[in-house]
């Protein structure tokens, strides 16, 4: 039997937000979510509720996705964190990944490889 | 995007009504294009030709082709190249404003011609869109304004047309550019963009319309004005202009830094010398969009 997940989701947009949890609950129905409307507040509720994976925006007040992940990972350098962004240059992503996020996805959203993402992430979870 | 600006194009000459463009654009879904108009794209029939053979059809149970070759007014080899040609999507536009009575296939014709002119447009471009031809279009677009426009604002503007007809459909005509300096505003969501190329853009439509707009964008049937539909413009113009930071870093190499999209709070929102909107008027109303490069 699974183990239930918690997942962080942070972007500043409520609608992305359900938009992506409705494409995680699909596919992971026993799921807890934890939701952050800017950066600071993602690495706040990271701290406070360590979820099993986490989902950031890049264009976020406060803090962004790129300087949430530093925070993030400053907390827990294990962290399984996925940038969801349209902002996706080169020069983005290099950044991305140097902070230490795992995966990229592009907006607009597509449902398949956030599915994907899940199953390469969360394996048999 | 030809269909959109020809749109555009009948307005400026007073070929049609905004309402009855906005009618025809909103019955264009379910239109498909006639041979006879085709043939008279093409120049291989004129207009009186067309209606003869249209009104023909009344009386004879024969099919458009049938009756063009019976009266030699299409070859064999002509009709077959018609039936594999791909469309323009701006004959679909006319073609249904003749339908409508709005036009004759003559005016069709005339404003036709007046527009491949002006668009400096050859069938094969009209046919096979591309970044090269949309842009020449767009040109065209800004100076008939008495507006010259930079080189990335026009990959702004292009971009952005292409992301209303992918995220928010195809059936909208924009009209001509209009400077703005102060423009009073409805609810309006603004981005800024910073880095080698400075800009400022915003969306504004009432709240009516932004429950539709967000409608199509979210694909979600939202009833009345919220937060999702807020969230939705705010979404949109984010996802645009993402995506042509994107471009900008793919195309130029050149990396630009996006602020938060926000709502507008003041009720007039102070613009610049540079700054212009283009009303894009869609048939469940108009959406404005404000630039300042």
């Amino acid at each position: 039997m699974s183990k239930n997940l918690t997942i962080l989701v942070s972007d500043d947009s409520i609608l992305a937000r359900k938009q992506l949890k409705d494409v995680i609950q699909r596919h992971t129905p026993d799921v807890t979510f934890v939701e952050a409307s800017n950066g600071q507040e993602a690495i706040d509720l990271f701290r406070e509720h360590k979820p099993d994976m986490v989902f950031l925006d890049i264009v976020m007040p406060q803090k962004d996705g790129i300087e949430a992940t530093k925070g993030i990972m400053e907390i827990d350098d294990k962290a399984d964190i996925i940038i969801v962004s349209s902002v996706g240059t080169k020069m983005q992503l290099k950044a991305a990944i140097e902070a230490g996020a795992r995966d990229f996805i592009q907006k607009p959203m597509n449902p398949v490889q956030v599915e994907s993402v899940l199953e390469s992430h969360l394996g048999g979870n | 995007m030809f269909a959109q600006f020809f749109g555009s194009y009948l307005l400026n000459h007073n070929a049609v009504s905004p309402n009855e463009l906005t009618a025809a654009i909103a019955m264009l879904a379910d239109t498909h294009i006639k041979l006879g108009t085709l043939a008279m794209h093409m120049g291989y029939m004129t207009a009186a030709e067309v209606d003869e053979v249209c009104f023909l059809q009344t009386r004879e149970d024969k099919r458009f082709g049938e009756i063009a070759l019976e009266r030699n007014y299409l070859f064999d080899e002509q009709l077959d190249e018609l039936l594999k040609t791909q469309i323009p999507d701006y004959l679909l536009l006319g073609q249904t404003l003749v339908d409508m009575g709005c036009l004759t296939n003559g005016d069709l014709e005339e404003l036709m011609v007046g527009y491949q002119d002006e668009s400096q447009l050859n069938e094969e471009a009209a046919a096979n869109e591309t970044t090269e031809t949309t842009t020449k279009l767009l040109t065209n677009f800004f100076r008939e304004a008495g507006k010259e426009i930079s080189e990335y604002a026009l990959m702004y503007m292009n971009l952005i047309f292409n992301n209303l007809i992918r995220f928010i459909g195809e059936d909208f005509t924009p009209l001509a550019p209009v400077p703005c300096t102060e423009y009073e505003i409805n609810c309006c969501v603004t981005q800024h963009i910073t880095g080698p190329l400075n800009c400022t853009s915003s969306i504004d439509m009432t709240q009516d319309v932004a429950v539709a707009f967000a409608s199509r964008y979210a694909k979600m049937d939202f009833t009345e004005f919220d937060e999702y539909v807020e969230a939705s413009l705010e979404d949109f113009l984010n996802l645009h202009n993402g995506l042509f930071s994107v471009n900008m870093s793919n195309t130029y190499a050149e990396e630009l830094t996006l602020d938060p999209p926000v709502q507008e709070t003041e009720k007039v929102l102070r613009l610049t010398d540079e700054s212009f909107v283009i009303p894009v008027i869609y048939p469940f109303g108009t959406v404005y969009l404000l630039l300042t490069v």
